[in-house]
Formats: C-alpha cells, sequence, structure tokens
C-alpha cells in the first residue's frame, strides 16, 4: 500500500543487526487507522511511509474509506482501532454514545490556508451578493445537514450577527449536485472545496467571496480512538500518538511554513513530502500541493472550539443534549492543548 | 351462401402447406374437412375465413346472405375463444356491440342465441365456471347471435371429453338441421364428420391436397337408423382407408425428421 | 391370508397449509427478542435501537408535529413521480406492444436505459430541472417509466393471439380490439407491474429527495443516516415500510376488483 521509503528501509536494515528480522516483526503490536484519501490525513501517510510508528513498535494498517461519516462508524464497530477525520454531527452523535474519544488534532481551518470557499453565483452577485455578511435569505447548498459546511455557516452567521436561520440551507448530499445546482443558478451560494472552488472559477461560473479558514478558524479535523482502547491498551494509544505527531511535525515542516509577508514558502523536504501524500490520495502533486491544510507540528486541538461545536449542534438539535465534550476529548495524550476552557 | 376456394395454396417460408385446393361448398351444405394431422385443415379455414392470407388462389363467396347477418362468414373454435372478463351473455354481445344495433335489439339477438344453446340460466357465469361443453355452447351462441351465412368450425368438440362431443354433436345437428347454414366442420375425427357432413372432403398429407371428396348418401336424420347401418358402416371403412394412408406416411415423415 | 399387512399412508407433507396467526406470533416474538437484546446490553442500541426506541422517535416525530409534513411532501413525490412515469410508460409500451416499428425502436432503448442508475443522474436532472420538486418527480417518474414499459409490452405479448383473432373473425374494428381485447387481456400483467413500479418509487424516494430536500421521509432518513441517528433512521424506514405496505394492500384490493373474472 505503502511504498518504505529508503529512510524506513535504513532503519529496518539497523533492526536486523540487533535481532532476526523475523523475531523483530513478531515484536509490532498490530493496530489500524482508519482515513480518508484526503491531503488532510498527511500525517497518517508520513508516519506509515517514514516508519515513524514502526520505530515505535506498531505495525499500522491504513484502512482506507471513502466518506468522512464511515471512519468513526469504523472505530465504532471495532474495523479500525484509530480514525482520523472531519468532525460532524454525527461524529458527535457517536461519540456521544460512549463509542469515540478525540485525543489529537488533524487538519484545522487557520487564516491563510484557502481550503473552503464561500462562493455566490455570478447572477447572485449581480444582485448585490458580494460580502459574506449577506447571506441573510439566500439559498446556500451544502453537502449535508450536520456537516462541516453546515457549521462553518453557523460560525461567519455568528461572527457577522446574522441568524442562520434566515439562511436556507440546501442539503445536496454530493460535490456533483452542489456543482450542477450552482452552475444551474438553483443556489445563491455554495461552500466549495478548493479543488471545486478553482474549477468554478476558472470556468467563470462565479466568485468566491472568501475563504472560511481567512474568515472562521476552527478545529476541523481529529485523531480519535475507542474509549476501551484507551482503558486497556493506553500503551499502544501512546505510541500511536507518537508515530502520528511526528507525521504531523513533518507535515507542518514541509506544508504550513509561511514568510514575513504570510506568503507560502516551501518548507523542508517538501518535494518528497508531497510526494509521500500524493501517492496515498492517488493525485498528482502538483493538485495536492493546492489543498494543503494547516496541521498543528504539536499535534494540539482547539478544545475550546471542539466545546462549540458541540453547542451548535445541540442549539440546532442535531445532537443530543446530553452529549458532554469533556467526555469525548481526552487531554492527556498531546501535551499543551489551546484553548482549553476553564472549568 | 356459397363458398368458392379456387386453387388456393399456402406456404409458411419454405414450408408448403396447402396446394392448388379448388373447392365449391355448395348453399345450405355442411362440408365436413379430413385429414392427418399437419396436413393445412385449420390453414384452410383460416384462408377461407380471412384470417389467413394464401400465398396462391383465392376465395370468394356467391349469392346473398340472408337478413339480418351481422357477420356473413362466422368462425367457432377449437379452444372457444372465450374472453375470461366477460360472462357469458357479455361474451355473446362482443360480437354484436360494434354493430349499430338497437340496445333491446341487442339484448334480443343474445336472449334468442343464449336461449337456443340452453344457455339462458348461465347468462352471468364467467367462462372459469363453466365446463368446457358449456364454454363451447358459449362459443356456438356467439355465432348464432350474428346470423351467419357461413358458418366455418374448427375441430370444435376436439378439446372435450368423448361423451360431452356425443352430447354437443346432437345439439350441433339439431341446429344445423333446423338452419341449414353452408358449414364447413374441420375434424380428424370420422365418426364427427360422417354424422354432421353431406360430404366429406379428405386431404392428402403436407402439402395438403385434395385427396377425395365422398358424399354422404344418406340425410343426417337417419344416419342412425339401423336401415343405414350398412352404407354408413361401408362409408367409414372407405373414408378410413383413404385417411390411414395419409396418416401412415405423415407419421413416418415426422418419425424421419 | 396370514401374511396381511396394512399398507403404510406414505403421501403428505411438502404443501405448504396457511397457519393462522402465525405470521403476527413470529414478527411479535421477533420484536420481543429483539427488544430484549437491547435492553439487556447484548446488543449495543448504537448499533440496533431498541423497537421501543424506534416507536418513540416516531413518536417524537408526531408531537413535534413535523411527520405529516414529511409524509404530505413524500406522497406528492411518489403520487407526482409515479403517476407520470406509469402514463407515460403505459403509452410506450402500448406502442411497443402493438407496433413493430415500435418495438424495434424501443426495445433496445429501454434495454440501454433501464439499468442506468437514476441516482447517478441526479447532478443532470438538477441542470435541467432545478432542485425544486421537478427533479424529485422526474427522478421518481424516471424509475417507474422503464419497469411499467416492459410490464405493459410483456402483458400485452401475453395475450392470447387466438383471442385477437377471435375479435378479427367477428369484424371488430381495430380500435375495438385494442379496448376491448389487449387492453382488458393485458391488465393482470399490468398490474403486476404496478406492484414493482410502486416498490421502486418507494426505493427511488430517499435518492430523489437527496435533492434539496428539507422535508420528505426519504430526506429524513437521509439526514438520520448522516447524523448517525439510528433511532430516528430506522424509524423513516419502518413509515417507509410502513407505506409499502399500505400501498401493497390497496393494489390487492384493486386486482381483486378489476380481477375478478380469475
Amino acid at each position: 500500500m505503502i511504498r518504505l521509503s529508503r529512510r524506513a528501509a535504513v532503519a529496518g536494515a539497523f533492526a536486523t543487526i540487533s535481532a532476526p528480522a523475523a523475531l523483530r516483526a513478531q515484536t509490532l503490536r498490530k493496530t489500524s487507522v482508519g482515513v480518508l484519501r484526503l491531503s488532510s490525513s498527511g500525517p497518517v501517510f508520513i508516519a506509515a511511509e517514514r516508519g515513524y510508528w514502526r520505530e515505535a513498535g506498531l505495525d499500522v494498517e491504513l484502512k482506507f474509506f471513502t466518506a468522512a461519516q464511515q471512519v468513526p462508524v469504523a472505530v465504532t464497530s471495532g474495523d479500525a482501532e484509530f480514525g482520523v477525520t472531519g468532525l460532524t454531527a454525527s461524529f458527535f452523535n457517536l461519540a456521544g454514545k460512549g463509542a469515540l474519544k478525540i485525543i489529537a488534532s488533524q487538519s484545522r481551518e487557520a487564516k491563510g490556508f484557502p481550503l473552503v470557499a464561500y462562493m455566490v453565483t455570478n447572477a447572485a452577485y449581480d444582485k448585490g451578493f458580494r460580502s459574506v455578511r449577506d447571506f441573510a435569505g439566500k439559498r446556500v447548498g451544502i453537502t449535508t445537514t450536520g456537516s462541516t459546511f453546515h457549521y462553518e455557516l453557523g460560525l461567519l452567521a455568528k461572527k457577522y450577527g446574522f441568524e442562520l436561520s434566515s439562511v436556507t440551507l440546501v442539503p445536496l448530499q454530493t460535490l456533483p449536485n452542489m456543482q450542477a445546482a450552482f452552475k444551474g443558478g438553483q443556489v445563491d451560494a455554495i461552500l466549495a472545496p478548493v479543488t471545486l472552488a478553482r474549477a468554478l472559477t476558472a470556468d467563470n461560473s462565479g466568485k468566491v467571496l472568501a475563504w472560511a479558514g481567512d474568515e472562521t478558524p476552527w478545529q476541523l479535523g481529529a485523531l480519535f480512538t475507542s474509549p476501551r482502547a484507551i482503558a486497556e491498551r493506553r500503551d499502544l494509544v501512546e505510541r500511536f500518538v507518537r508515530g502520528y505527531l511526528r507525521g504531523t511535525a513533518d507535515f507542518n515542516a514541509a506544508f504550513n511554513q509561511r514568510d514575513a509577508a504570510g506568503k507560502e514558502v516551501h518548507g523542508t523536504n517538501f518535494a518528497e513530502t508531497i510526494g509521500v501524500v500524493a501517492r496515498a490520495v492517488q493525485q498528482s502533486p502538483e493538485l495536492v500541493a493546492v489543498g494543503l491544510p494547516f496541521v498543528d507540528a504539536l499535534g494540539r486541538l482547539d478544545v475550546g472550539d471542539i466545546y462549540n461545536q458541540i453547542a451548535f449542534w445541540q442549539q440546532a438539535g442535531l445532537v443530543g443534549r446530553d452529549v458532554n465534550g469533556r467526555e469525548i476529548v481526552d487531554l492527556s495524550f498531546v501535551r499543551g492543548h489551546l484553548n482549553v476552557p476553564k472549568s | 351462401m356459397r363458398l368458392v376456394c379456387e386453387s388456393v395454396g399456402h406456404k409458411y417460408g419454405a414450408l408448403d402447406v396447402l396446394d392448388g385446393i379448388g373447392l365449391t361448398v355448395a348453399d345450405g351444405e355442411c362440408l365436413a374437412v379430413v385429414g392427418p394431422s399437419g396436413c393445412g385443415k385449420s390453414t384452410l379455414l383460416g384462408i377461407m375465413g380471412g384470417l389467413v392470407e394464401p400465398t396462391a388462389g383465392r376465395v370468394f363467396v356467391e349469392g346473398a346472405a340472408p337478413a339480418g347477418s351481422l357477420n356473413p362468414i362466422t368462425y367457432v373454435f377449437q379452444d372457444f375463444a372465450l374472453l375470461p372478463w366477460r360472462s357469458v351473455a357479455s361474451n355473446v354481445a362482443l360480437a354484436l356491440e360494434h354493430h349499430p344495433l338497437d340496445a333491446q335489439v341487442l339484448a334480443a339477438r343474445v336472449d334468442d342465441a343464449l336461449a337456443r344453446t340452453g344457455l339462458r340460466e348461465f347468462r352471468d357465469a364467467f367462462p372459469k365456471q363453466l365446463s368446457g361443453g358449456m364454454r363451447q355452447r358459449v362459443g356456438i351462441a356467439r355465432a348464432l347471435a350474428v346470423a351467419p351465412a357461413v358458418l366455418l368450425m374448427d375441430e370444435p368438440l376436439s378439446a372435450l371429453d368423448a361423451q360431452t362431443r356425443e352430447l354437443l354433436m346432437e345439439d350441433f345437428l339439431a341446429l344445423w338441421l333446423a338452419a341449414r347454414t353452408t358449414s364447413v366442420y374441420v375434424t380428424h375425427n370420422l365418426h364427427e364428420a360422417l354424422r354432421l357432413a353431406d360430404r366429406i372432403c379428405v386431404l392428402s398429407r403436407r402439402p395438403g391436397r385434395i385427396k377425395q371428396i365422398v358424399g354422404v348418401g344418406v340425410p343426417q336424420a337417419d344416419r342412425a337408423l339401423p336401415a343405414a347401418a350398412r352404407a354408413m358402416a361401408e362409408l367409414a371403412e372407405q373414408l378410413w382407408h383413404a385417411v390411414r394412408a395419409e396418416a401412415v406416411d405423415a407419421e413416418r415423415e415426422v418419425a424421419d425428421g | 391370508m396370514a401374511d396381511r399387512r396394512p399398507v403404510p399412508f406414505r403421501g403428505g407433507g411438502f404443501s405448504p397449509i396457511p397457519v393462522r396467526h402465525a405470521a403476527a406470533i413470529g414478527f411479535a416474538v421477533l420484536l420481543a427478542l429483539w427488544e430484549f437484546a437491547v435492553r439487556h446490553g447484548l446488543v449495543s442500541p448504537l448499533f440496533l435501537p431498541a423497537p421501543t426506541t424506534v416507536v418513540a422517535a416516531l413518536g417524537d416525530l408526531w408531537t413535534a408535529g413535523t411527520l405529516w409534513q414529511h409524509v404530505s411532501e413524500s406522497l406528492v413525490r411518489l403520487i407526482g413521480g409515479w403517476c407520470l412515469g406509469t402514463l407515460a410508460g403505459l403509452a410506450a409500451g402500448l406502442a411497443m406492444g402493438v407496433w413493430s416499428l415500435g418495438r424495434a425502436v424501443g426495445v433496445p432503448l429501454v434495454s440501454a436505459l433501464f439499468p442506468i442508475p437514476k441516482i447517478s443522474l441526479l447532478p443532470l436532472l438538477i441542470l435541467w430541472l432545478g432542485i425544486g420538486e421537478a427533479s424529485k418527480i422526474a427522478t421518481i417518474a424516471l424509475g417507474v417509466f422503464f419497469p411499467t414499459v416492459i410490464a405493459t409490452y410483456s402483458a400485452i405479448d401475453a395475450v392470447p393471439r387466438n383471442l385477437i383473432r377471435m375479435a378479427q373473425s367477428f369484424g371488430l374494428p381495430a380500435r375495438d380490439v385494442l379496448r376491448k381485447i389487449v387492453l382488458p387481456g393485458a391488465l393482470p400483467g399490468i398490474l403486476a407491474g404496478f406492484r414493482i413500479s410502486t416498490s421502486i418509487a418507494l426505493i427511488l424516494l430517499v435518492s430523489a429527495e437527496m435533492i434539496g430536500a428539507q422535508y420528505g421521509i426519504g430526506a429524513f432518513v437521509l439526514q438520520a443516516g448522516n447524523l448517525m441517528l439510528t433511532d430516528q433512521l430506522l424509524a423513516g424506514v419502518l413509515l417507509i415500510s410502513l407505506l409499502g405496505l399500505a400501498i401493497g394492500t390497496g393494489l390487492t384490493q384493486l386486482e381483486r376488483r378489476l380481477l375478478r373474472w380469475r
């Protein structure tokens, strides 16, 4: 699945000096992680390819899924021990039933990282829909109720003081449906992932008003596992996080560097690292380079935002009132989490 | 009304079914057509009734149809051909509905046909509730309702059991003797032919040609009398001899593939 | 005779006879087992919510007043889509059933277009018809159209040809042959097709309501699935199968009335 890099091969070669390969392989503890083929899962691909988990004593199998909802379900059902993916209302519903715990961060919407665009159709733009303040009374296409797009609009509503209920959210399930509805002018705006946003601007179907990262930074994704794994195999979880954090550090060092003016600069090992991610997501390195998200080097979570997400979904009636943020997040695996509310 | 076939032939693709049939059915005559299976008896009847297009020759009718005849050439089918979703009376009415008739006239014609076939008390029954014999009575009633000038009957009794066949044959005879409608009666059963027909036409095996036409000298009403027994037996023997030769050959042909 | 034995009975069996209330009892036992398993922690309620929880979720919908809104919006789409697809399907099926050219053109077309998953056409339908009711109704109509075409022309094929010849032998005009022989003869097959097409309409309801529907049973099921609210998900599924049961019962009644002669 992931070819061994030179470095991993070297590490393996050293290992054979101290012990026979077969014996060495036996001592590796098997575990698995559910991921999507998206660049936001880059730290996982990097840790796997560069042997960071092997060095932590783990044999990690990557299990690929095609939709964000499937990953937490797979961890709940025991098909994968760990999972990394974006946080949605569905995630909190599963976590609230005691099935999942967040232990580290994945990607984050952050200033200067264009991941999701607020796009308006040309017709809506001509009629005066020219700012992210103008969402009230408009029809906005999203994938599903309870998706990350839904939350991003909620954050925007809060920031600019309009009522989210004044916006007609049109759930269209898939990106192709959203694209069709946008091009056909059946919605005034959509929230478009960067690749879709670029395609729509390239053929002049609409205009980007702003990027979600610039407007409303938030904790988009997380690494999570089951409470049972933490209780019964804490050592394995710690080793997994150790390897994962080397991945986040590499990812951040390679992709998230900015100069004094805020311009993107290629960081450490940029080309090789992008190759690792590109192979895993099965896209060209050029395409991957366009949509690289921000990943905290130390895997720290914006804990306050996660609590806020839960509160937002609860207010919308999409997540049960009994779901408690404190029981969902385990802060003990990563040091120095950000924005931790004082209890 | 007379029915005339002029060198009628029929081919299904390369298969020669009928060849050079020249035949006249006189006014008021009942002609039986017999022959081995597959000799084209039913095809001939189909051509006479305008349901099958001949590939050679033509069929004509001559003379005026009797007054009140709505469908001069009328069929009675082997499998009855009743509409299962219509009641007995309604099946009979089907033959009349598309003619410009007053509702009362139509009802009277249906009633009369049902009465003549003894179906009055079954008028509201559906075909599936009737026995085979009763169903064919409906088929006959439907044909009588249009007052046919020529009646074409395609093995009308062969789907019935032996006793029912005898009973229906008697009814047939009575109806025919009362009306003397020009009729062609196709059958593979010599007994039926001998009982009903004025003349019997024997077809050869495929391609069907006229092998022999035999007149039955004895009037239908007298054929069951002891006095006629000898003549009838001789005729039966003669006919069987003719049909048997064809049937044996046809059988061999089928066996040879 | 000394060596006299009764002939033992060795027939019987292999012909199921109806057992009264067995279905209801079997169903009740299954539900009770299910409820028991969830209550006693044998099955996680997340994986399989208890029947009572599902009914409670349905009750919540009722008290919130949205149940009728979901059902009525779905019914509009179902009825609209089904009627449209059925009328078009009957017309096309009739043309293919009685007209050689229609058959020659239609059969390969139907074979080519029937297997297309209608869900994959959603983006196109959105472009053509927008995200309002039209595209939802069209999704269902498309799904209903093809099986109706096939059922109709097969049913016409199944009308015994001798009945048609009979009608011709009595001089019925073509219009009457169609009206009095072909259509009533094809009715059983067409009605059997209705069973399939109504089921397909229900199946496609969820797909149809993927297109920007805020209300509707399909939209509700989708949202429950997206949110991992398994009790609501099953409540929605229960609604759909109840609807299916109601339609099936209605069709049985219709068949009993129209096909009394069978």
